[in-house]
C-alpha cells in the first residue's frame, strides 16, 4: 500500500518546503526542495522510533511567520499558496475517496491519520464522526432530517433558559461565550456569539448528568471553523459571518452541534460529577509518563507538582488550551480517524507532549518555574509539523506501552 | 522582630488561594497584581492557572507569593481539596453587578474552612474582595453591613476592588500578607512546616481596613 501512516520528518530550517521523493518500507520519503542535497536535511523517519525523538531535534530558527492563530483552518501552514505536489496527491486520493457512491470509512481513516486536506475536511470530518452516512445517496435527506431536529430543538427548548431550572445554566453559558477564542474577531460576533449559546445550552439541558461544563465551549470552536470554511474561500478568522446566507449559518450551527455531540458522547465521563474520566485519565498519564520518562517523573515529584494541577485542563479541554487553534484542528484529523481518539489515544498524545518538554522540564529548578513553564508551554508558532512530529510519537507510545504495564520499566 | 545581624534576610514562601464564582474576575485581579494588566478577554480558567509574585517586603524580608487561581464553577467535588492543601491565605471575590455571587460566598468560605486549616487548626486568613466596583451602580453604602458579614463568616476585611481601574487590589494583597506574615512571625519558610503561630482574629480585625474603597 502506497497509504503511509507515517510521514517522515525533515528537520531543517526550511522544513514546510518538501517534496515527496519515494517510497521506502511503505513510508513516504521527504525532501526539502531549499536546501537539498545539502546536509543540513536531518531526516528522522518515525518508522524506525528513536528513543526520545524531540532530542533530535534543534529548534527551528525560522522567523515568527504565523501569527497566534492565522490560517487556523489551515491544512498548510507554510505560507507558502501553492500546494506541493505531495499535498496535491493526498487531496486526489480523499477526492476519489470520497466520489464514491460508497465511502470506504476505513480507507478513509487510514489516509486522515496523517492529516486532511482543508478542500475535504468538512465532509470527512463528518463522515469519520458517524454524523453522515458512508452511502453517498442517503447523505443529503440525513443532513436534512438533522438539521431539522437541531431546530426542533431549538423550539422546544430555548426559550426555557430563563426559567428557573435552567437559568444557572444558561447564565454561565452566557458569561463563558465571550471569552471562547477572545482574541478571534470570528468569535466576537453578536450572531456567532448566540450560535454558541443555542448549542451549548441544548446540548446541556439534553444531557442532565453532566451539563454545561467550563471547557465544552471551547469544543465546538473547531467543528464550527471547519463548517464554516465549507462555505467560504477566504481566511476565516477575519471573516464577516453576516455576509453568509442564512441558510449556510444554520447548516453550519447544526452540523457543529451533532458533531460536537458525537465528540461528547465518548468523553462524556469527563463532565459528570466530580469529573471520573479525568481524574483517572490524569492518574493514567502519571503512570504512563513514570514508565516513558523516569527522569521527568521523578524531576516533577522532587519538586511536589502533581499532575491534575496541569493536566486537568489537558484532558477538559483535550490540549485546546496548550494549542493554537489550526493545531487542534489538525490533531483531531488524527482523533477522528483513530480508534478512541478522543478518549483514549488523546492519552498517549499528552504524554508525548509531556516528554517534549523534557529538556525545559529538567532545567526548572523549583516548583514555582515547573508550574509556570507547565501552564504556558511554548507552542505559539506550532503547525502542522509539529503536531505530526507528536502524533508520530503519541502512536508509537500507544504500541509500545500500551498492554505491557511494567515490560518496559528500567 | 529580632535584632539580628544586618545581613540576616529572611524568605518566604506563601500559598493564596483566589476563589469564588465564575466570572467574578479571580484571573483579571491576579494579573493586574502580578503583572500590572487588565484585558477584557482571559479566558475561562480551567482547573487551576498558577502565579508568582515576589515582594521585597522590606530590607530584611522578601515574600514569594503563590496565586492559585481557581476555577469558578465548582464541579469537581473533592478536587479542590487537592487545590487547597498547604494554603495560607485566601481571597474569596464576588461581582457587585450580580447579587448571586454574593450569596455564594458563604459556601465558598465553607468550602474553604472545612478543607483546609492552619497546623493549630484555626482556619486560614481570608480577606473577601469586592471586584468591579468602577461598574457599582449606585454609591450606596453598605460599610457596616459588610464589616459586620465579615465578622460572622470568619473573613479578616474586605475591600472594594477593581482590577480594570487598579483599585485597591495592592493593598488588599498587603493586608493579607500582614496578616500571613503575622502568623508567621520569627519562622522563616523552611523552619516553619506549618507550625504557625494562633491568629488572633479580635487584633486582626481591629488592624482591617475593610471598606475603604
Amino acid at each position: 500500500s502506497n497509504i503511509a501512516l507515517f510521514t517522515c520528518v525533515y528537520i531543517c530550517s526550511h522544513q514546510f518546503a518538501k517534496k515527496l521523493i519515494g517510497l521506502q518500507h511503505g513510508h513516504e520519503i521527504l525532501c526539502c526542495i531549499i536546501c537539498k542535497p545539502s546536509i543540513c536535511c536531518m531526516c528522522v523517519c518515525l518508522c524506525n522510533p528513536l528513543p526520545s525523538l524531540h532530542r533530535q531535534r534543534s529548534l527551528p530558527h525560522r522567523p515568527p511567520l504565523i501569527p497566534l492563530v492565522a490560517r487556523m483552518a489551515d491544512q498548510n501552514t507554510s505560507g507558502t499558496p501553492a500546494m506541493t505536489e505531495r499535498e496535491a496527491s493526498r487531496l486526489d486520493k480523499f477526492k476519489q475517496l470520497l466520489a464514491g457512491p460508497n465511502t470506504d470509512l476505513e480507507e478513509l481513516r487510514k489516509l486522515s491519520w496523517s492529516g486532511i486536506p482543508r478542500q475535504v475536511r468538512p465532509i470527512t470530518w463528518k463522515l469519520l464522526s458517524g454524523y453522515l452516512p458512508a452511502n453517498a445517496e442517503r447523505r443529503e435527506s440525513v443532513l436534512q432530517r438533522k438539521r431539522q431536529e437541531y431546530f426542533g430543538f431549538i423550539q422546544q427548548y430555548y426559550d426555557s433558559r430563563n426559567d428557573e431550572h435552567h437559568q444557572d445554566t444558561y447564565r454561565q453559558i452566557h458569561i463563558d461565550i465571550p471569552r471562547t477564542n477572545p482574541l478571534i474577531p470570528l468569535f466576537q460576533q453578536a450572531s456567532v456569539q448566540e450560535i454558541f449559546e443555542r448549542i451549548l445550552f441544548i446540548w446541556a439541558i439534553r444531557h442532565p448528568a453532566s451539563g454545561y461544563v467550563q471547557g465544552i465551549n471551547d469544543l465546538v470552536t473547531p467543528f464550527f471553523v471547519v463548517y464554516v470554511f465549507e462555505y467560504i474561500e477566504e481566511e476565516v478568522e477575519n471573516f464577516d459571518v453576516s455576509s453568509l446566507q442564512e441558510e449556510a449559518l444554520r447548516n453550519i450551527e447544526a452540523d457543529s452541534f451533532w458533531c460536537m455531540s458525537k465528540l461528547l458522547d465518548g468523553i462524556q465521563d469527563n463532565y459528570t460529577f466530580a469529573q471520573p474520566g479525568i481524574q483517572r485519565k490524569v492518574k493514567a498519564l502519571e503512570e504512563l509518563v513514570s514508565r516513558i520518562d523516569e527522569s521527568v517523573h521523578r524531576h516533577m515529584q522532587q519538586y511536589e507538582v502533581e499532575y491534575l494541577q496541569f493536566a486537568f485542563r489537558w484532558m477538559n479541554n483535550l490540549l485546546m488550551r496548550e494549542l493554537p487553534l489550526r493545531c487542534t484542528i489538525r490533531l483531531w484529523d488524527t482523533y477522528q480517524a483513530e480508534p478512541e481518539g478522543f478518549s483514549h489515544f488523546h492519552l498517549y498524545v499528552c504524554a508525548a507532549f509531556l516528554v517534549r518538554w523534557r529538556k525545559e522540564i529538567l532545567e526548572e529548578r523549583d516548583f514555582q518555574g515547573l508550574m509556570i513553564l507547565l501552564q504556558n508551554l511554548p507552542t505559539m508558532h506550532w503547525g502542522n509539523e509539529e503536531v505530526s512530529v507528536l502524533l508520530a510519537e503519541a502512536y508509537r507510545l500507544k504500541f509500545a506501552f500500551a498492554d505491557a504495564p511494567n515490560h518496559y520499566k528500567r | 522582630m529580632a535584632g539580628g545581624s544586618v545581613f540576616e534576610c529572611k524568605e518566604y514562601l506563601f500559598k493564596v488561594l483566589v476563589i469564588g464564582e465564575l466570572g467574578v474576575g479571580k484571573t483579571s485581579i491576579i494579573k493586574r497584581y502580578v503583572h500590572q494588566l487588565f484585558s477584557q478577554h482571559y479566558r475561562a480558567t480551567i482547573g487551576v492557572d498558577f502565579a508568582l509574585k515576589v515582594i521585597n517586603w522590606d530590607s530584611k524580608t522578601l515574600v514569594r507569593l503563590q496565586l492559585w487561581d481557581i476555577a469558578g464553577q465548582e464541579r469537581f467535588g473533592n478536587m479542590t481539596r487537592v487545590y487547597y492543601k498547604e494554603a495560607v491565605g485566601a481571597f474569596v471575590v464576588f461581582d457587585v453587578t450580580r447579587g448571586s455571587t454574593f450569596e455564594a460566598v458563604s459556601k465558598w468560605k465553607h468550602d474553604l474552612d472545612s478543607k483546609v486549616k492552619l497546623a493549630n487548626g484555626n482556619p486560614i486568613p481570608s480577606v473577601l474582595l469586592a471586584n468591579k466596583c468602577d461598574q457599582k451602580k449606585e454609591s450606596s453604602n453598605n460599610t457596616a453591613l459588610m464589616d459586620n458579614f465579615c465578622k460572622e463568616t470568619g473573613f479578616l476585611g474586605w475591600f472594594e476592588t477593581s482590577a480594570k481601574d487598579n483599585i485597591n487590589v495592592d493593598e488588599a494583597a498587603r493586608f493579607l500578607v500582614e496578616n500571613i506574615l503575622a502568623n508567621d512571625k520569627g519562622l522563616p519558610y523552611e523552619e516553619s512546616n506549618g507550625d504557625r503561630i494562633k491568629l488572633d482574629q479580635e487584633t486582626v480585625a481591629a488592624e482591617s481596613k475593610s471598606g475603604c474603597c
